[in-house]
């Protein structure tokens, strides 16, 4: 019921916005983007590669969560809907095609030294709930489990909850660490850490568990085997065509893709193994 | 008698040549202006942080704010007792373990050193001060929390290891100070000791350090405010979990961490919350300065 509040204000904004901004005819000159936040920083800057190339055309991009951005295509008030999660219930009704422009991977990670190789997903979630909290209760040695948080400011740390915790309150005992690199250093250095860092980032120092029995890696993740990722869509209502679809393709563009995606911690579509 | 005493500069005034007159009251000025801005600094950081901290105190209730046990601002709990306490037992520990130190290396400093050692020395414990806090906590975090974690079990990231980091930040406030108050220990009293045949750690323990007691606590308060106020170290080694202290290696979190912690994703009455919790820090330090105020006060009294 919020939500579709939201995204009635939230378009009313963006028709204002619109009008606003050239003479009436902005179905002409202007793509709007609105949606999932993780999704923002990619939109954000291959819009300015793309306003930078097409001279006069505008492209709104605002982040007002993944559920609005796919009510917003629907209502017609968002040429592109971008989304963290796939469609469920009556989204999968009105025609939306998909474009999945970029994988979003979570590696759990522990000490090269811990002997644990892999955990259930059951099993990540219990650790970072802290219902498990010896390593000897996953088949490890009899050593206290020391819980690597991130900050709630965090974008991997929404996904894992997301994925993971299924939105369930993580330990709040645990160790929080503000970055990425932190977490990296000191499971690197703690024998009985664990942690969660983006799968772009994990590096020979730490040890990546495989999770339900697969092993994380981006053929995993873009073959849709390793459960802690999610696909990262631009949902548009019937096959986008004109701009939107110029707009589109910029972000499938190789230049996007290896760097913009990289960049942010997420897998390009363009890894080999795509078709799924 | 007081009537003559200010008769006296407007006479040495009326000698002076207009232009050094001039020149005289310009200065003046410019070093009241200094002085105005740095108040005025004070007041408007107090009045902007008041303003955007205000409200909290209506929206989420006096009681709940300050005696609320849970720090959970996606569920609407702020409870800012457990980062209080977490800055209390960090900022106390620190001091029991950097006090002594300072006040013994500004002993030494003080009293003991050949002028060759003080000239090494001295400028050692000033560079203490001249590291940047970033620095002090990736110490902590890479050198310090291992070691740490050997000692207690779990990560090391915890009350100890921010005690040990802190307890060397705050040496140089607290022993530059000490060694002050030591210096103004006129050395007439210094000489009636070792005349009536004390030893240098008779000179010291019964003679000095009580005739700069008033000295060393002020320099003790002020190392305090150092070590509540710090940030970037004690977040990167203090695991910021917003839970009560439970051990000495258990993960807790500050005022100040907690500050920087969350300022990036807050907004609404969580942001609200965060300026309450500047609030709290403000008064926690005019408190600690107004204490160094009475102090040096009682200091002059005693005189």
């Amino acid at each position: 019921m919020h939500r579709g509040v939201a995204a009635v204000i939230g378009a009313a904004l963006l028709l204002l916005l619109a009008g606003c901004n050239g003479n009436g005819q902005h179905a002409a000159d202007q793509v709007i983007v609105t949606g999932s936040t993780t999704v923002q920083p990619i939109a954000e800057v291959a819009k300015e590669g793309f306003e930078r190339t097409h001279a006069g055309v505008h492209v709104l991009v605002s982040g007002v969560g993944s559920s609005a951005g796919i009510e917003n295509v629907v209502a017609g008030t968002s040429d592109i809907g971008t989304s963290s999660r796939d469609l469920k219930g009556d989204e999968l009704e009105y025609g939306l095609v998909d474009t999945p422009i970029a994988y979003d991977a979570i590696a759990v990670i522990v000490n090269p030294s811990n002997p644990v190789d892999g955990l259930t997903k059951e099993q990540v979630k219990a650790i970072f709930e802290g219902r498990i909290t010896n390593w000897k209760e996953v088949g490890g040695p009899d050593l206290e489990i020391g819980v690597v948080n991130r900050d709630e400011a965090s974008g991997t740390r929404e996904a894992f909850s997301k994925i993971v915790l299924d939105k369930e309150r993580f330990d709040p005992t645990a160790v929080i660490l503000p970055g990425t690199g932190q977490v990296r250093s000191v499971v690197a250095q703690a024998p009985s850490a664990i942690g969660y860092i983006s799968l772009g980032f994990v590096t020979p120092e730490v040890k990546a568990l495989a999770i339900d029995g697969v092993e994380p890696s981006e053929e995993a993740v873009v073959e849709g085997r390793y459960p802690v990722s999610r696909v990262l869509h631009f949902f548009t209502k019937g096959e986008p065509k004109g701009l939107v679809k110029e707009f589109i393709d910029h972000v499938l563009s190789p230049e996007v893709q290896e760097k913009v995606v990289r960049d942010a911690g997420f897998i390009p579509v363009t890894v080999k193994g795509i078709e799924r | 008698m007081s009537e003559t005493a200010s008769e006296q500069p407007r006479q040495q005034l009326k000698l002076m040549s207009r232009s050094t007159y001039l020149k005289e009251a310009a200065l003046k000025n410019l070093f009241l202006l200094c002085a105005t801005m740095a108040v005025a600094g004070v007041v408007l950081i107090f009045l902007f942080v008041g303003w955007r901290g205000w409200p909290v105190f209506a929206e989420v209730g006096l009681g709940r704010f300050l005696g609320g046990r849970e720090w959970l601002p996606t569920e609407g709990l702020f409870g800012i007792l457990p980062l209080l306490v977490g800055s209390l037992v960090v900022t106390l520990g620190a001091l029991a373990l950097g006090a002594p130190l300072a006040i013994g290396a500004a002993v030494f400093l003080s009293e003991i050193a050949p002028p060759r050692v003080r000239a090494v020395v001295r400028p050692a414990v000033e560079l203490l001060a001249g590291v940047p806090s970033v620095v002090y906590g990736f110490f902590g975090l890479l050198v310090i929390r291992p070691v740490v974690a050997d000692l207690t079990g779990g990560l090391g990231f915890g009350p100890l290891t921010a005690w040990l980091i802190l307890a060397i930040m705050i040496v140089p406030t607290i022993a530059t100070l000490t060694e002050d108050a030591l210096g103004s220990v006129p050395d007439g009293i210094r000489e009636a000791s070792y005349a009536m045949g004390a030893t240098t750690w008779q000179t010291i323990w019964r003679v000095l350090l009580p005739a700069a007691k008033i000295g060393i606590i002020d320099a003790v308060i002020l190392g305090m405010g150092r070590a509540i106020g710090e940030t970037m170290a004690v977040l990167m080694v203090v695991g910021n979990a917003p839970v009560f202290f439970r051990g000495l290696g258990k993960p807790i979190s500050t005022l100040t961490s907690q500050i920087v912690m969350d300022m990036p994703y807050a907004s609404g009455t969580h942001r609200t919350a965060l300026f309450g919790l500047a609030i709290i820090l403000f008064l926690i330090s005019m408190g600690l300065v107004a204490l160094v105020r009475g102090l040096s006060r009682l200091r002059e009294e005693s005189r």
